[in-house]
């Protein structure tokens, strides 16, 4: 049997990876950065909601199962720059370190996963202008390490303010969709601040709170044990306050009809979830059609997302969409499944 | 319990009331009227989206970005100017409520920073103006000086293809009820002609075969003017007041 092509090393492709590994069919495992792990590893996400998991409990077997597996070939740095149909799958040529190289693979999971969205381009907010105004990228690693102190100048906050829908929700930024997993990240790193720093206090601005299934357990306990606040009101801008020593969010809060002006120590942009570059060139490598949000677009989505509608090339993860780990984790599997079932036919 | 809204309080000073037997007469102005919502009217929306400048008000949804960074609100100070809760209004119908703002909806500076905003690519401020001009057609807010001056230089384009300032500045007058004494009228005319800013009489400009661009731009107003008749509409129809332009 040619081996299966997975494509990315996140959760999702992971997930495949090590499936077909204990199905017993030979693997590539692709993937463009140096290391693997996907966003989780990248950003180095601390807890997971909403059950404040750590991370590594979740990434650790995952990778442990790829690590050393000898069905498995690891191909790190490195892209795919062709893919043909052949009679059975795909004549596809990798590109790692500017050597190209062919390979006959039997089928493809696409698990190119997104992108966290760039706050630079709400630009209102001040993202990448105030050292003070972060976005998930650089929030999770601070959790992690736990040292939440303000970038400006090294001191600890005193008021937080997480925004939500952040470069989701928004057609302004030319993102319409949800990215399901803001609100509910946003209230778990609440959630961490207030854990361990009971004296900092942690004020929530959502437009609606998308808690979805099981996950509104931790929306609850978010104010009811850890007192985090929830503000109904979309922010409108973030200036400097206080001779250029705090942030400013300016806003209305809805319920008050009231505008409000209330000066923040750090401000959390819950950056959502785009098509990733890598997800955008595989969508052209292999002629695919994208939904009109750009990401990936399945056959029959209810029926089965893992399916891509073309031969021998199936998805996995959040390259079709907004999605939560365990998600992509079981996509991961059923893509696994599928790819094996064509190869093997 | 505080008083947030004097204007609802109503003075009832009752001299003797026995309720079973128990003394309880006096002041009873430390209670706030009930305002329960009784009459909500979907014709509202209906007719603010059918308005060529208002199809956009359903996109919306409460977020209030546009009162957060509105000029008149936020950095006015405005308060009672807030285009998320008008919006609001219009949307659920509450004509009760919307008419209080009769006056204030008309505040926008139309500055577009809700415009360039908005989540929802709601365009704020023409809605806003279309809950204004609902309020107008529907005899529910005086015609404000503002108003008359729409209609007259809407008027005035329409009859000459270009702006005939003494032509504008004569319906205006008429329409105010005003008399500006002659050796007024007289400088300030001189100081336009001298600036070059005075277009009548034998100084205007002329756009040509006007007649014709004229009855096609009455048809288009009219055609614009064919939302659902607002409620409560006597006697004034948007197309009269000029209101489909707005
Ligand atoms: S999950 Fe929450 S934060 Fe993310 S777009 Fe949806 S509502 Fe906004
Ligand atoms: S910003 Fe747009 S969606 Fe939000 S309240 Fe204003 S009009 Fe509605
Ligand atoms: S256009 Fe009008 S409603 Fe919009 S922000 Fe400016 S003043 Fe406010």
């Amino acid at each position: 049997m040619n081996p299966v092509l997975v494509l990315g090393g996140g959760p999702a492709g992971l997930s495949a990876a090590g499936e077909l590994a204990s199905l017993g069919a030979p693997t590539i495992l692709v993937e463009r950065e140096g290391y693997l792990g996907g966003n989780p590893k990248r950003w180095h996400y601390s807890l997971l909601a909403p059950d404040l998991r750590p991370t590594e409990e979740v990434m650790d077997p995952l990778l442990g199962k790829i690590e050393g597996n000898s069905r498995i070939e690891l191909r790190l740095s490195t892209t795919l720059a062709k893919a043909e149909p052949v009679e059975k799958g795909y004549r596809v040529t990798l590109r790692s370190a500017g050597a190209l190289e062919e390979r006959d693979v039997s089928s493809v999971i696409v698990a190119t996963g997104f992108d966290h969205f760039d706050s630079r381009r709400k630009f209102e907010y001040g993202y990448g202008r105030y050292p003070d105004v972060l976005d998930f990228k650089e929030i999770e690693i601070m959790l992690h390490e736990d040292r939440v102190l303000r970038p400006s100048d090294g001191k600890p906050p005193k008021r937080m303010a997480w925004i939500l829908c952040v470069g989701s929700r928004d057609v302004q930024v030319g993102n319409p969709w949800c990215c399901r997993m803001g609100c509910v990240v946003s209230i778990k790193q609440a959630v961490e601040v207030r854990r361990k720093h009971p004296e900092i206090d942690a004020y929530v601005y959502y437009m609606d709170i998308r808690t979805y299934g099981l996950w509104e357990d931790l929306y609850w306990k978010s104010m009811q044990e850890y007192g985090v606040k929830f503000v109904r009101g979309r922010i409108g801008q973030i200036t400097l306050a206080e001779g250029g020593s705090r942030l400013m969010a300016t806003g209305e809060d809805t319920i008050l009809s009231r505008p409000t002006e209330v000066p923040f120590d750090m401000i959390i942009l819950a950056s959502g979830m785009e098509p990733s570059a890598g997800t955008k060139e595989v969508a052209t490598l292999f002629g695919l059609s994208v939904g009109p949000e750009g990401f990936l677009t399945p056959r029959i989505s209810d029926l089965n997302p893992v399916d891509s509608g073309v031969p021998g090339l199936f998805f996995a993860g959040a390259a079709t969409g907004p999605k939560a780990i365990p998600d992509a984790i079981t996509e991961g599997m059923g893509a696994a499944l599928r790819a094996f079932q064509y190869a093997r036919d | 319990m505080p008083i947030v809204e004097p204007s609802l309080v109503e003075v009832q000073r009752t001299e003797r009331l026995d309720l079973e037997g128990i003394d309880v007469s006096g002041d009873w102005n430390t209670f706030l009227r009930s305002r329960v919502a009784v009459d909500l009217d979907v014709k509202i929306l209906d007719w603010v989206k059918g308005h060529p400048q208002g199809d956009t008000i359903s996109r919306c949804w409460q977020c209030g970005t546009c009162t957060a960074g509105c000029c008149m609100h936020t950095d006015y100070g405005l308060q009672e100017f807030n285009p998320r809760y008008f919006i609001y209004l219009a949307q659920i119908g509450y004509e009760e409520e919307l008419r209080r703002y009769a006056d204030t909806v008309w505040r926008c500076v139309s500055c577009n920073k809700c415009v360039e905003r908005c989540p929802k690519g709601v365009k704020v401020e023409e809605v806003v103006h279309t809950i204004g001009s609902y309020l107008i057609a529907s005899g529910l807010a005086p015609e404000s000086p503002a108003d008359r001056f729409d209609r007259a230089y809407t008027e005035n384009l329409l009859r000459h293809g270009i702006l005939d300032e003494a032509d504008l500045f004569r319906t205006y007058e008429r329409l105010e009820g005003r008399k500006t004494p002659a050796r007024q009228i007289l400088r300030m005319g001189l100081t336009l002609l001298r600036s070059g800013r005075l277009h009548t009489g034998p100084f205007a400009h002329r756009a040509r075969r006007w007649a014709q661009m004229r009855s096609v731009l009455r048809a288009q107003l009219a055609r614009d003017a064919r939302c659902p008749a607002p409620t409560g509409a006597a006697d004034r129809t948007v197309a009269a007041e000029g209101g489909g332009v707005r």
